[in-house]
């Protein structure tokens, strides 16, 4: 059964990415080729106007895909929809646990989509390079490869964004258990839970710190980040948003059990 | 043997009581009538056996379940809105029933929806109101189910189609199976029941066989509810 609600989850989500992966890479094609036949000042600006469509299809792509997971959580959960999806022969657990794997996997795919539009739109010898010298540095303090550090830091913004998702469904849970003023309260709480968790994360990292003088100097002193902190740093987030994100996950599912009050 | 049982049920939000100390038996084989004015209960009690809602105290038991998975495997609801996704063509919503429900006979539904001239390569957010309604109840209609609950089925439809509605509720619901009906047009619907429910203020105020009822207050029950909730 959990297949077949994924099947129709990743439609309802997938139905409207499409059409801005689409229109990302288009832009970054087009980008790439005024960029090559940049002859003329007309050409220039042309090229440049692309540059700015690609980059804001980048940004619409990230920001649908929250909200379209939210929406769609509200919707199905909580809406004229949810008549049909609470009295479907299948158990809570599936149903948070479809919306879980729907955010991870659409999420995936959209920064999958957002590093292949980069890749069109700028790729070049010379990019590479900056790029290669930018990351060098660190790569070599952290003692990995560039792709390692581009990696690493993937992965602390692809957990942090699953977070501040999953805290969205955690505001529209609680908020859906009042009788009224639904929406205002999932906005509410789920700003609350958000603030609640990055004051976890705080709370840990500086727990961590103890034992490590330079995150300490995080707390302690106005100094620029030292770069050999940057890994325990990295490895220190993921840490504390995987956690917070299954505690959550574990909470969320416990409370949804409980049962809902759909209007 | 019970099909479904309501014990003690009492629903409140936040300190309003809805429902008040519901006790309900409903036995298989059966056209139940929940009968009722408008906002006495009878959704929200429709809205507890089907899991939209959480009790604050009683319980529901189905066939012997509480409400979960195998209640819903039984149960074939009809709300009283859409609920289907409106983006979908009506041939990708009856697939999605198939998939879900063991007991969904696709083959019925092609043939109801047929019937009704409805297209099944239309978007359903491209029909109307009416017709949205009458996919709906193809489609619980069209399950094998052991208890249909339809809520206000003929609310927003012209009288012409009523009697449609109920021939098709009639005519295709599973022999042996029991079907609740809530409604306030009890004139439209009285030839058809066999037992009634009054409701009234969260409280159940009168339970009958629908015929003894007529005999013993020698009028229609649409003439009892009148009398009763005279306001």
């Amino acid at each position: 059964m959990l297949a077949k609600l994924l099947k129709y989850d990743f439609k309802k989500i997938y139905k409207f990415l499409i059409i801005f992966y689409s229109l990302a890479i288009f832009f970054a094609i087009l980008t790439r080729i005024f960029f090559q036949i940049d002859n003329s000042f007309v050409m220039s600006i042309v090229a440049k106007i692309c540059s700015g469509a690609t980059i804001s299809m980048i940004v619409s792509i990230i920001i649908n895909n929250v909200m379209r997971l939210w929406v769609k959580f509200k919707n199905t959960l909580y809406d004229d929809e949810s008549y049909l999806t609470h009295t479907l022969p299948v158990t809570k657990n599936s149903l948070y646990i479809s919306k879980i794997i729907t955010a991870i996997l659409t999420m995936l795919t959209s920064v999958i989509v957002i590093a292949l539009t980069l890749f069109i739109a700028y790729y070049s010898k010379e990019n590479i390079e900056t790029l290669k010298n930018l990351i060098l540095p660190i790569a070599d303090i952290l003692d990995s490869s560039i792709i390692g550090v581009v990696i690493l830091f993937l992965a602390v913004l692809l957990i942090e964004t699953l977070n501040i998702i999953q805290v969205g469904f955690t505001g529209i849970i609680l908020g859906h258990k009042a009788n009224n003023n639904k929406v205002a309260l999932s906005v509410i709480f789920g700003f609350a839970v958000y603030m609640f968790t990055q004051t976890i994360s705080l709370l840990g990292a500086f727990l961590i710190s103890l034992f490590n003088k330079d995150m300490m100097n995080l707390f302690i002193t106005n100094e620029v980040i030292n770069i050999d902190m940057i890994k325990a740093l990295a490895f220190v987030c993921i840490v504390i948003y995987t956690s917070i994100f299954i505690i959550n996950f574990i909470i969320n599912i416990l409370i949804f059990k409980k049962g809902v009050n759909v209007d | 043997m019970k099909l479904l049982e309501c014990k003690n049920i009492t629903k409140k939000f936040d300190n309003k009581e809805i429902l008040h100390d519901i006790n309900l038996t409903i036995k298989p084989g059966k056209i139940i009538g929940l009968l009722g004015k408008n906002g006495q209960g009878k959704t929200t009690l429709i809205k507890l056996i089907n899991d939209l809602l959480t009790p604050t105290s009683g319980e529901i038991l189905v066939k012997g379940n509480k409400v979960g998975v195998e209640t819903k495997k039984v149960i074939s609801y009809l709300p009283e809105r859409t609920c289907l996704d409106k983006s979908m063509k009506v041939c990708e919503i009856v697939k999605c029933y198939e998939e879900f429900y063991e007991n969904f006979n696709s083959k019925k539904a092609y043939k109801l929806l047929k019937d009704l001239d409805l297209d099944i390569n239309e978007k359903l957010a491209k029909m109307s109101k009416g017709m949205q309604e009458k996919v709906q109840l193809v489609l619980v209609m069209s399950r094998d189910a052991d208890l249909y609950i339809l809520d206000e089925p003929l609310g927003g439809v012209d009288p012409a189609t009523r009697d449609y509605i109920l021939d098709t509720i009639l005519s295709n619901f599973k022999e042996g199976s029991s079907v609740i009906i809530s409604t306030h047009l009890i004139a439209d619907i009285e030839r058809i029941l066999d037992e009634i429910i009054f409701i009234d203020k969260g409280r159940i105020v009168l339970t009958s066989d629908a015929d003894e009822l007529r005999t013993k207050e020698n009028c229609s029950i649409d003439e009892v509810f009148r009398r009763m909730f005279k306001c």
